[in-house]
């Protein structure tokens, strides 16, 4: 308890530089890699796709990212056994975060497609398993996460995939394919704006103090729906024929229509960010804050205060703006083989798995989702070329990251013990 | 700091093979397309013609060879694509076959002084003819791949290759009674012409006939794009 009241100040200033150092590195890769499609099928500038960014980032942490803070907060380690000694979980959220970053970085450096979630996730467990005991780590939590890491690209793959075949059904195997893609487009957004808010709002705002009932919830998503489908309905509209373009690839017309509708799913992509990932940086920090504000109170009933909110989405700001623009360049160019039509189906499926995941409260990896939804697209013949290498890069990832992750977060916690003692 | 993208997405979508492929068969149509000139050089004894034709012949038929080997340099095994590999690499195979015979033909041209022989005169002009005919019907198939792809190869995209497919068969079924039609008129004339010649008469309408052939493969390999 001494050690909290002696230098609660400075633990929390550490934490706060921890959390930016770890919300920076996901703007900097994480949100650029989710937002970069969009950015390379022409829908959004670079400018663009920032100032989304820095309105639905922090929207989705807001709105739906709750769940998720709460579980890296205090659903992985059951502090019990430690309630005297407050400072060793304090010593451990710091040790997790700063190991969580420092991986992100090496990793970014080495060019590993590696996942902030995983990052963290390892890192905590990590720290349990010294600092605390084995028996601390809440295992059949980490079992759902780990087996959510799994399931939810097959899910992306396989929402993306009946959207592609839908798309085929209803606009390109049909007489006028362009006269489809406008009718049929406006429905396709709807579903953007349903799906995301329906989520999101289905007895989701309890933190906020809003109680909608099931139906009052179906009616907004229902009204944002309509709202974002007139939107993309007036993007849509002065869509015109190109003839010159068509002659060489007869479709070419029907994806301008899709340009602007990827519009909506980077905005889509940039919320499911939020309400995941934004969690990896913040759910530590918050730890951190409530058990030196409560004076040493580990079992964090309190409700987290909006600035750590705040800081997360500066962080993350930050890392795109300074770095994260330029990593979205990069993935914009590299992938224009993701036409505007697939890349809007994989985005939906992506964005509506990841914020389906963060309502049940599971961190999971928007990349490795985004992955999974364009797979999903490949399975539906419907992309020219897939290098399966990537799959196994990320399979491997996954056995180095959690591993390497608990391993620095032990380093790092026996570090600050000795410090500050 | 250096930071290289980490993002699996760059690396996981790879430049469709489909492009490479159309882009390789438009320069083996050019290159055919060359022997109608070719030949009308040679009817007119225009040597320098011959020889400048031949030689455009030979410059994009390596044209071909070398976008050949950079698309199967960028074929590793981990890809996972709409159609098998194995058949985009026979397909490939095939288009590169019709430049290879095209060349051929020119280089008999130019290494030995030819006249064409009046009694297959007009018969060599049909299968001339027939056999560009087929090489083009043949190219307009390949450019429908990546409309192909746009709709999973299914749908009304499949119907109207399927055609193309059929259409390549007949032509091609045609224009072997062509070839049977002009190795019959050469073999009556026979005896009245130079025997080395006669024998070059013989593979240059035996190459012919292989173009013909190797476009009908063409067409076979892409129904197995479609049957998958």
């Amino acid at each position: 308890m001494e050690i909290i009241t002696a230098y609660g100040t400075i633990l929390m200033v550490l934490a706060i530089v921890f959390g930016l150092y770890m919300t920076w590195g996901v703007g900097a890769n994480d949100l650029a890699n989710a937002m970069g499609t969009s950015v390379g099928a022409g829908a959004v500038t670079v400018k663009q796709a920032i100032g989304i960014a820095i309105v639905f980032e922090f929207a989705g942490a807001v709105l739906a990212g709750g769940n998720v803070t709460n579980t890296i907060r205090k659903g992985i380690i059951d502090p019990t056994s430690i309630v005297d000694r407050p400072e060793i979980l304090v010593y451990g959220m710091l040790a997790a975060l700063l190991a969580a970053a420092v991986w992100l970085m090496i990793a970014s450096a080495k060019g590993w497609p590696v996942s902030t979630t995983h990052s963290i996730v390892g890192a905590l467990v990590g720290f349990a398993i010294v600092g605390i005991g084995p028996e601390a780590v809440n295992w059949g939590k980490i079992g759902k996460i780990i087996a959510s890491w799994v399931v939810s690209p097959v899910i992306g793959g396989t929402i993306s995939f009946l959207l592609v075949m839908s798309t085929r059904k209803l606009i390109f195997d049909t007489e006028n394919p362009l006269k489809n893609a406008k009718r049929y487009a406006p429905f396709y957004i709807f579903m953007v704006g349903f799906i995301i808010s329906l989520v999101t709002l289905f007895k989701g705002l309890k933190h906020l103090n809003i109680h909608l009932s099931g139906i009052q919830s179906f009616a907004l998503a229902t009204a944002i729906g309509i709202l974002t489908a007139l939107l993309g309905w007036s993007l849509i509209r002065k869509v015109a024929e190109d003839p010159d373009a068509d002659r060489e690839f007869h479709f070419a017309s029907v994806e301008k229509v899709f340009t602007p509708m990827m519009l909506f799913t980077a905005c889509s992509m940039a919320f499911a960010h939020g309400s995941n990932d934004v969690a990896n940086g913040i759910g530590p920090l918050a730890a951190v804050v409530s058990i030196v504000s409560s004076g040493g109170e580990v079992m964090q009933k309190s409700q987290m205060p909006i600035w750590i909110l705040v800081v997360g989405g500066a962080g993350i700001v930050t890392g795109l703006v300074t770095l994260g623009y330029r990593v979205m360049l990069t993935v914009g160019t590299k992938i224009t083989e993701l036409t505007p039509s697939r890349g809007f189906c994989a985005e939906l499926a992506a964005a509506s798995t990841v914020v389906l995941a963060s309502r049940t409260g599971l961190p999971v990896s928007t990349t490795h989702i985004l992955v999974g939804s364009v797979l999903g697209v490949g399975l539906a013949r419907g992309i020219g070329a897939l290098d399966l290498r990537v799959v196994m890069n990320i399979i491997i990832s996954w056995v180095v990251t959690l591993p390497a992750g608990a391993v620095m977060a032990m380093a790092f916690f026996f570090f600050l013990k000795g410090i500050f003692g | 700091m250096a930071m290289k993208s980490t993002s699996p997405l760059a690396g996981l979508l790879r430049k469709s093979p489909f492009k490479p492929i159309q882009e390789h068969m438009r320069t083996v149509f050019s290159c055919v397309s060359l022997l109608m000139p070719l030949f009308e050089a040679l009817s007119a004894k225009d040597g320098k013609m011959i020889n400048q034709l031949a030689q455009q012949i030979d410059e994009l038929e390596t044209e071909a060879d070398k976008q050949k080997s950079v698309f199967r340099l960028n074929m590793p095994k981990t890809l996972f694509m709409p159609v098998d590999r194995r058949d985009l690499l026979n397909l490939l195979r095939d288009q590169d076959a019709l430049a290879d015979d095209a060349e051929k033909i020119s280089q008999i041209l130019t290494s030995r002084d030819m006249t064409v022989p009046e009694a297959i005169k007009d018969l060599l002009g049909d299968l001339l003819q027939g056999t560009l005919e087929i090489c083009s019907e043949a190219k307009l198939m390949i450019e429908e791949l990546d409309e192909l792809v746009q709709v999973g190869f299914g749908g009304r995209e499949h119907d109207k290759v399927i055609e193309m497919i059929a259409g390549v068969r007949t032509s091609e079924h045609n224009l072997d009674q062509t070839l049977h039609k002009i190795k019959r008129a050469l073999f009556t004339a026979e005896e009245t012409l130079p025997p080395v010649s006669v024998m070059f008469w013989y593979q240059i309408i035996d190459l012919l006939g292989n173009m013909s052939n190797q476009a009908e493969n063409m067409s076979d390999r892409l129904l197995l794009f479609l049957s998958k």
